[in-house]
């Protein structure tokens, strides 16, 4: 495809400073410290409220000439997930991810809207302690925000000082637009961006990772006023978007660990198009000028989910496969039909459900309504345990087959029971949250926090792991074992629990002759069905319990490298040294035949019967999406997708040829992105282990 | 019904055609070109695959030849293609696939139900079945049934051949075939025959009557270097194309050698002209000069 150039020279400047790494390198490490900064004997809440306080009066600010968007997180210890004040030496207070703040209210309300409700909540006078130490320190939260802001203020008034000619007005350009936000409502689409990126990376300088919602629809408004009143051209919209994309990349080339899953762009996800609570599709101009961006200047820090369904758009579907074949895996796609379905069906009413976001990976929940966390279960680690082939397990036998699955059952009921247990007390860390707690709805009318069961919704999500691995073994057990009796149950045990030595002719009579899910055949797909199905029918019997909701998910995230250990070799052929499938992916290699066979199984799943969703990772050879009729057929699988009822899929275009060279010479590859889930994160900076992951994954011609 | 013999039947094939297609493979072909790319698809019989690589030694071939072709000597396989009598037994009982049959029979019926599994995928992007071999034509009667009854179904039909067929016979074909892709392999006269084993007349002919017929066509023009990727062959493409009235454009083909890996597979012997490899810069030329005249390349 021809190479767009929308963006300005200096645009693309900014970019590729960015893109270096650059100011993810420098990422300042202050040591912020309550001790001595904060009165003795006050509640948590306060003592939270103080970490706050200070970091907004600590940190460094930094504005670039020439950027049109400001307000970087700059400490090092925020991009660690932490949120970056000590007491007595060591970390205060948890911080925050895998949720999306309300900034689609605050920013309509802006800052001081949000202190009037709190105001008004106070003079309700029914609060109890807890609660009043709530709302008293969350207005010292907005005080800290704007603190930080009024910093923004002065810094720049000194640069401006010290400016001349294009620079100055440019910095008082900037200076302007942030004159009323982000303590009042945005009036324009520039200081909506712009209060948009403030309340954000407020939120990370405070070592919270959120995910941003539903961009467009936040923003589209004010671009479409603006637009009519000739205050702002398509352009300057676009080059606002871009500074905000590039602003985004202020962690990267950050070398903190992540364990293996790389610089996992810090959970900050965006959802674009979709309808309204209305039923309205919102894509408006400002999901497309987001498109041109990332297209442009190959930016996926900000992972990226398209809602799609079979009334969007044609050019919101062309311009996601165009994207798409790109590579870098900057796009996702979610196909709202059967996600909207999923909520109501659980009980979300439709006009909430309508508005569904993710967590920052690809779980879904309402965005600033939601505290969210999960619990996951290795359904495939407790078929291994029937059968006697996990670790301090022994060799059970079974009659016959359905007394097997009866026994399989059984163990995942007990599971999850287990798991309803857990979840029915503490919600998370029950530590304060302060400052997520004010961006989430009904915090300040319960007068309690986001760990305390004070969002409107409280979600705690069993996730199963491995369920289409425990439908595998099973199909090929059912067939093997029982139905042509071509191996004993304890022989086939035995073999596993030797890792498959000794028994290679079985092993590759399987793994030749088996067709295993992925490949739209039905003996298999039917056995995942099952397996799914009573997993959905154990963890339908507590939907919700003490005030927090069970909405199942299935996923892995990359858990099948640690879950190795302890699973062993598996009855489909695999040996334990090989991570088996992600999410609700095939088993890599187990999907011989096409992309379409695998959506096609993927699909043939209930799968509006997952609230909290699941996800279906792809990968395709360059070759296959190139030229028109390429491009043109990845829209046609996108389609597809979408009336076959899908949930979730993303697609990585890339060759393994790259991957492997990637391996071998990462300084070539920097900037090498791909999409692991949910979330992307550079391949360089995955270990060993999740490279391989993605390597091994099936590459589609 | 009467079954043909089908050697692959790949999903997801995004450049056989207008969108997401299903590709038939059929096996047979009329041609000996020098360059196939599908070695596998020549004679119309099942062949057998032998990949020494997967073999784990298991005897179990050794065991149920007849004719003593397969051997294993210090853990080392030997397969005598000369004692074999193709019975086809071993490819049953070998579990790992290094002996594999090439080409199964199958109904259409069978196909056309493999082939409905992606009906969406085709709706969804104006796809369908692309049937190729081999040359589909060498199957006739399986060709036609099938072309039928994709279109009963409502499924989009490519087929691509290679021209050399009989006139009467493309003519039956035609109410079912949507678009052809159709083979131009070289437009000189002496080198085609020289190359493939048949003249090109017949097959530029044939071009002319499908056109006229109103049918679409894709012409898929392989480029060989130091064979036919010269300026005078261009031309001629470009003068065929401008003479067609529903030819959708060229698409260039470089020549790659993955017919000799294939072709060892099979015993049969090929040589790797890695010489006739084209170059970027020689293919992006071609384009060009393709262009200029005002020709539709496909990518
Ligand atoms: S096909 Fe028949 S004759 Fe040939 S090697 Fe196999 S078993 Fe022997
Ligand atoms: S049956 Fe297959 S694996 Fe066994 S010896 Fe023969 S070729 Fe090798």
């Amino acid at each position: 495809m021809e190479k767009v150039r929308r963006l300005s020279d200096f645009t693309h400047k900014l970019n590729k400073t960015a893109l270096s790494g650059k100011w993810g390198k420098g990422l300042t490490d202050l040591e912020i410290t309550l001790d001595g900064n904060c009165p003795q004997n006050i509640s948590e809440e306060l003592e939270y409220a103080y970490c706050i306080k200070l970091i907004a009066e600590n940190a460094s600010i930094r504005i670039l000439p020439g950027e049109k968007i400001i307000g970087s997180a700059t400490l090092k210890q925020s991009a660690y997930h932490k949120i970056p004040v000590m007491k007595d030496g060591k970390i205060r207070f948890p911080s925050v991810s895998h949720l999306t703040l309300g900034f689609d209210f605050a920013l309509k309300m802006g800052y001081n809207g949000l202190l009037k409700d709190i105001e008004e909540r106070k003079l309700k006078n029914d609060l109890d302690e807890k609660g009043s130490n709530l709302l008293n320190a969350m207005k010292m939260c907005i005080e800290a925000a704007n603190t930080w802001h009024q910093r923004h203020v002065e810094a720049l008034q000194e640069l401006i000082k010290n400016s001349r000619a294009v620079e100055k007005c440019n910095y008082e350009a900037v200076l302007k637009n942030i004159e009323h936000i982000p303590e009042k409502p945005p009036s324009s689409f520039y200081e909506a961006a712009q209060s948009l990126y403030f309340m954000f990376s407020f939120q990370r300088l405070c070592g919270n990772w959120s995910g941003i919602g539903r961009i467009d629809e936040m923003l589209g408004g004010f671009l479409k006023k603006d637009l009519k009143e000739g205050k702002v051209s398509l352009s300057e919209a676009r080059e606002i978007l871009a500074h905000f994309w590039i602003k985004g990349c202020d962690w990267l080339g950050f070398e903190g660990s992540q364990g293996g899953s790389g610089d996992a762009m810090f959970y900050q996800n965006i959802i674009l198009g979709g309808i309204n609570a209305e039923g309205k599709d919102i894509t408006n101009e400002v999901t497309y000028l987001i498109l041109d961006v990332v297209e442009e200047l190959k930016i996926n820090e900000f992972p990226i989910a398209v809602r799609l369904s079979s009334k969007s758009p044609e050019k919101l579907i062309r311009r996601v496969a165009e994207v798409q074949s790109l590579g870098g895996g900057i796009l996702a796609v979610y196909n709202e039909e059967t996600v909207i379905k999923a909520l109501v069906k659980f009980g979300y009413p439709l006009k909430i459900a309508r508005s569904f976001a993710n967590d920052g990976c690809w779980e879904i929940l309402i965005p600033g309504k939601t505290a969210f966390i999960y619990f996951p279960i290795d359904v495939f680690l407790i078929l291994q345990k029937t059968l006697g082939v996990a670790e301090k397990t022994t060799a059970k036998k079974y009659g016959s087959f359905e007394k097997l699955y009866g026994a399989y059952k059984k163990n995942l009921s007990i599971a999850i029971d287990s798991f309803n247990r857990i979840a029915d007390k503490d919600f998370a860390s029950g530590k304060p949250a302060t400052l997520i707690s004010l961006l989430i709805k009904d915090c300040i009318r319960k007068g309690r926090g986001y760990n305390e069961r004070g969002a409107r919704y409280t979600v705690f999500s069993p996730h199963a792991g491995g369920l289409q691995d425990a439908g595998n073994s099973l199909h090929v057990i059912k067939s093997l074992v029982y139905d042509k009796k071509t191996v004993k149950l304890s022989g086939l045990v035995r073999a596993l629990k030797n890792n498959w030595e000794g028994e290679e002719q079985l092993r590759q009579h399987i793994l030749n002759s088996m067709e295993l899910y992925g490949n739209d055949s039905k003996p298999a797909d039917t056995m995942v069905k099952r397996v799914l199905d009573d997993f959905l029918q154990l963890t339908g019997k507590v939907k919700e319990r003490k005030g927090v909701l069970r909405p199942p998910g299935i996923s892995t995230f990359g858990r099948e490298i640690e879950w190795r250990e302890k699973r062993k070799a598996s009855a489909h052929g695999y040996r334990q040294e090989t991570p088996l499938a992600i999410n609700f992916s095939p088993t890599p290699g187990s999907d011989k035949n096409s992309i379409t066979a695998v959506i096609k199984s993927y699909c043939f799943m209930d799968l509006k019967r997952l609230p909290n969703g699941t996800a279906l990772d792809l990968k395709l050879h360059p070759t296959s999406v190139k030229g028109k009729n390429g491009v043109a057929a990845l829209e046609g699988v996108l389609k597809a997708f979408v009336k076959l009822k899908g949930f979730f899929m993303h697609i990585n275009v890339i060759d393994n040829k790259t991957l492997l060279d990637a391996q071998k010479h990462p300084e070539k590859y920097r900037g090498l992105s791909v999409r692991i889930s949910g979330w992307s994160a550079r391949f360089v900076t995955l270990n060993k282990e999740w490279q391989q992951m993605i390597i091994n994954r099936t590459l589609h011609k | 019904m009467k079954k043909g013999l089908v050697f692959d039947i790949q999903k997801y094939c995004t450049h056989d055609g207008p969108g997401i297609r299903t590709t038939v493979f059929l096996k047979g072909c009329n041609l000996n070109c020098a360059w196939c790319h599908n070695p596998e698809s020549i004679k119309k019989i099942i062949e057998i695959y032998f990949t020494p690589e997967k073999c784990i030694n298991c005897g179990n071939c050794v065991a149920v030849c007849e004719n003593g072709a397969h051997l294993i000597k210090k853990g080392k396989h030997f397969y005598s293609r000369k004692k074999c009598t193709l019975c086809l037994k071993c490819a049953g009982v070998c579990d790992s696939k290094a002996v594999e049959c090439v080409g199964k029979e199958m109904t259409s019926n069978e196909v056309i139900k493999k082939v409905k599994e992606d009906f969406e995928f085709y709706e969804a992007s104006g796809g369908g079945l692309t049937l190729s071999g081999g040359e589909p034509f060498s199957q006739f009667e399986f060709t036609l049934e099938l072309l039928k009854k994709a279109h009963a179904e409502r499924i989009n039909t490519c087929v691509e051949t290679n021209g050399a067929v009989e006139k009467s016979r493309l003519a039956a074909v035609l109410p079912y075939v949507d678009l052809f892709l159709y083979d131009i392999k070289d437009t000189g006269t002496k080198r085609h025959k020289y190359f493939t084993g048949a003249a090109c007349d017949r097959i530029l002919e044939n071009l002319k009557f499908v056109d006229s017929k109103g049918k679409q066509t894709i012409l898929r023009c392989l480029m060989i270097k130091g064979v036919n990727l010269t300026a005078k062959h261009l031309a001629n493409i470009a003068n065929i194309y401008m003479h067609l009235k529903h030819c959708k454009g060229v698409e260039l083909l470089p020549y790659h050698p993955y017919g000799t890996s294939k072709a060892e597979k099979l015993g049969a012997s090929r040589k790797k002209n890695t010489r006739w490899i084209p170059s970027e810069t020689k293919l992006q030329r071609a384009k060009q000069l393709l262009l200029k005249k005002k020709v539709e390349v496909i990518e």
